[in-house]
């Protein structure tokens, strides 16, 4: 079996008999390899949805315990065991504080870095997002250290809210305080990224270019292993010298088929970007998927659509635009049509959720070994606010987390006092990010 | 909240007690007067103990005084929490036993942690327009100076705290802490002042009575037996706090930390303000997030065109 870590070479090379007899994916796909000896990484991954939520339709009656759920959330509901929602988290950083209008730009920008961004569209700054710093520490075993996804408009120039740059409301990212990081919005611009320009179209196609490249590095190592015996110390040197150099190709072939093309993502290469919102979505989902089951990656943001869009939904019969909507000035036929949008969004996060809980990792399931959360930069999209923000949490973070249950905290409790938390669970250790004032409580098992 | 483009807004001020005595609750609506009369602004209201009726309290005073405001500046209106510390319970005060106005407060999870909702409202202020009002024991503001980053905050918004002294030895630590490590100029009002600048009791009967119900009213006559007047640590603190330049007070020493000194000259002036502020009628507000003036100009500047295009219009 062949994994990252170990490299079992010898083993391989001696014992397994022919590349061809090896089972693709177990053997090239390191987190599965590495379940059988360790536990799971845990993985997190951020799916933001913009202007607020209708929270009348979010927030349950109760806590503790997940029973019902409200009406944007139903779809949840086969797997509230799995989920934790949250309770007056916010963002001070996306309010005004002497900025005035903008509150798209700023919730959106602030989101996961923790910092009021400059009203600029020029010369633009917010900070490092959080998902960044964990992905500078946890990001050196994978092969990309993030992924930024997104399905709308990636424009990062331009006054996009009140002078706000559009790279505050079209990116969740920030590699440094000066550096946002586009999300890729092409579902074949993402495959191609995640398993190479060249993968043949069909998972048949691929298979049988993997098993033709393993059976000639079993060819070679045979041969040499036959010259191995009755040689002089000299010769053994140099033997082993050749030997060695052969492990080096091997290792070489072995990164760069890791690197192209080994992981197959079991799916159909996309053509482009769906017209379909629905489509769309699942596409990004199940490449996620893959990314995270082949340890591709263990960060990934996911901007659904841009903070201030006016997208309209004519998939669900919806054709004014989802911004204006927001500001429904209490008229409830208006309310009614954002309600469908917010649970639109939810019914296809859902569907990615359902997947999760069927990969089967570890000890459970792929989900239970992620955090993925479910939010937005403000709560009450008419008024623009920034407490009490929508945000739940799908998975276990390698099942410490107690999840079907909803923790209301105080109010002002800063969103960043749980991304301190969501970093703990990743192996990163920070004493303050963003405007935190500790690490949220009440989340584990114990 | 404070707004830039817009003429320079008054001092915010972060007015932190215990709720438990009535010169607190008449400085809380001195608060609102000032507030609705455009003297101050309330960036943040705190309870030092762990008293959820006071907390409870506070935001049906907060929303008695909104209660002016209607239409779409209703609409868009949004309540502060209220600060509650959670650390040591207060006795039950007679004058907040029974919380018959309306609050959005049944738990503990409807407050805010004290120290990060001043800091958060104290992110909000212009630099050196705001200024804090401590009654009671100092153990918010401690906390406060421990929050990380906070103590930059404070140095960076707030020109003066201002100490009653009255109840403040109730948590001696954090006063030590708070006087020790503060970063910006310090008034103590000392208890003499509090005595010798009563609020009259028959100003409730009389000035107040433009409402049937008034939180602050009911909660002066439940407090003791009337008719009696005040002490008014709190007021005094108050007053100084909105208006230090306009000569209420004198203040003894020099340096950041300095004492009040009673005017007997100033007296009547300073009552008069008291009742004026304190029963004053609650004002519709303006929205909290105003109008873009930016946006409003560029929608003006397009009518001027669209009517150069068509004088008929």
């Amino acid at each position: 079996m062949i994994t990252k870590k170990a490299l079992p070479r010898r083993t391989f090379l001696r014992g397994m008999g022919t590349a061809v007899a090896l089972p693709f994916l177990d053997a090239m796909v390191p987190a599965l390899a590495a379940a059988t000896t360790s536990k799971p990484p845990v993985r997190m991954a951020f799916v933001y949805v913009p202007n607020g939520i209708i929270m009348d339709g979010w927030n349950p009656d109760y806590e503790g315990k997940l029973g019902e759920l409200p009406r944007i959330l139903k779809p949840l509901e086969p797997y509230r065991q799995d989920i934790t929602l949250f309770g007056n988290l916010t963002h001070n950083t996306g309010r005004a504080l002497l900025d005035g209008a903008g509150d798209h730009g700023r919730c959106c920008a602030s989101y996961l870095t923790g910092v009021q961004p400059r009203k600029t569209v020029i010369d633009i700054k917010a900070g490092v997002s959080f998902d960044q710093i964990v992905a500078n520490q946890v990001g050196k075993t994978t092969r990309f250290p993030s992924l930024e996804l997104g399905m709308e408009d990636a424009r990062q120039a331009g006054d996009c809210d009140s002078g706000y740059s559009c790279a505050y409301t079209n990116n969740l990212a920030w590699k440094s305080e000066t550096q946002p990081l586009p999300p890729v919005l092409d579902p074949r611009a993402l495959f191609e990224r995640l398993f190479g320009n060249g993968m043949a179209l069909t998972p048949a196609a691929r298979a049988r270019e993997n098993l033709y490249r393993r059976s000639i590095l079993d060819f070679v190592s045979d041969d040499t292993r036959k010259l191995e015996t009755g040689l002089g110390p000299t010769d053994r040197r140099k033997l082993d010298e050749y030997l060695s150099s052969i492990r080096e190709i091997e290792r070489q072939i072995e990164k760069a088929e890791k690197d192209n093309a080994q992981i197959d993502p079991h799916m159909e290469k996309p053509y482009g970007v769906p017209a379909d919102f629905a489509e769309h979505f699942k596409l990004m989902s199940d490449m996620m998927t893959v990314a995270f089951q082949s340890d591709l990656t263990r960060v990934i943001t996911f901007l659904v659509t841009h903070e201030g869009t006016s997208r309209p939904y004519r998939e669900i019969d919806i054709p004014d635009g989802h911004h204006p909507l927001t500001h429904h000035r209490n008229q409830p036929d208006l309310i009614e049509k954002v309600t469908q949008i917010n649970s639109y969004h939810v019914r296809q996060f859902a569907a990615w959720i359902a997947k999760m809980r069927t990969i089967r990792e570890g000890d459970g399931s792929l989900l239970d070994n992620c955090m993925i959360v479910y939010g937005a930069g403000l709560s009450d999209g008419n008024r623009h606010l920034h407490e009490d923000l929508p945000t739940l949490i799908a998975g276990r973070g390698g099942s410490h987390f107690k999840t079907g249950r909803r923790i209301v905290y105080r109010k002002e409790t800063p969103m960043c006092n749980l991304y301190l938390a969501m970093m703990d669970r990743m192996g990163v250790h920070v004493e303050h990010f963003g405007d935190s004032t500790g690490r949220l409580e009440a989340l584990d098992l114990t | 909240m404070q707004f830039p483009g817009l003429a320079k807004p008054p001092v915010g001020i972060v007015f932190d007690s215990t709720m438990g005595r009535i010169d607190d609750v008449l400085a809380l609506a001195m608060l609102h007067g000032f507030d609705g009369k455009d003297q101050a602004r309330i960036a943040a209201i705190c309870v030092s103990s762990a008293d959820l009726q006071a907390a409870q309290f506070c935001d049906a005073v907060g929303r008695f005084y909104a209660s002016a405001t209607t239409g779409p500046a209703a609409m868009f209106m949004h309540f502060m929490p209220i600060g509650l510390a959670d650390s040591k319970p207060a006795a039950e005060s007679p004058m907040l036993s029974k919380a018959v106005y309306p609050n959005s407060i049944k738990s503990i999870n409807d407050t805010a942690d004290p120290a990060t909702l001043i800091r958060n409202e104290l992110m909000a202020q212009y630099d050196q327009n705001a200024a804090v009002v401590l009654s009671g024991p100092a153990t918010d503001l401690a906390k406060l100076l421990d929050t990380f980053g906070a103590k930059e905050w404070v140095a960076r918004k707030v020109r003066l705290l201002c100490v009653a002294d009255a109840g403040i030895q109730a948590d001696t630590a954090a006063a030590e802490k708070v006087f020790a490590e503060w970063p910006t100029p310090i008034v103590t009002v000392g208890r003499e002042i509090g005595e010798a600048l009563p609020f009259p009791g028959d100003s409730i009967e009389k000035d107040f009575a433009y409402a049937s119900a008034h939180p602050v009213a009911d909660a002066y006559r439940a407090y003791r037996p009337m008719p009696y007047d005040a002490p008014s640590w709190a007021l005094a603190a108050m007053l100084y706090a909105v208006h230090p330049n306009d000569g209420y007070f004198k203040l003894s020493g020099s340096g950041n930390r300095r004492e009040l000194i009673f005017d007997p000259d100033q007296k009547d002036r300073i009552i008069k303000t008291y009742i004026e502020m304190a029963s004053a009628k609650p004002v519709a507000r303006k929205p909290r997030h105003p109008v873009d003036e930016k946006k409003d100009e560029k929608k003006d500047d397009k009518k001027e065109e669209e009517k150069k295009k068509d004088p008929a219009q």
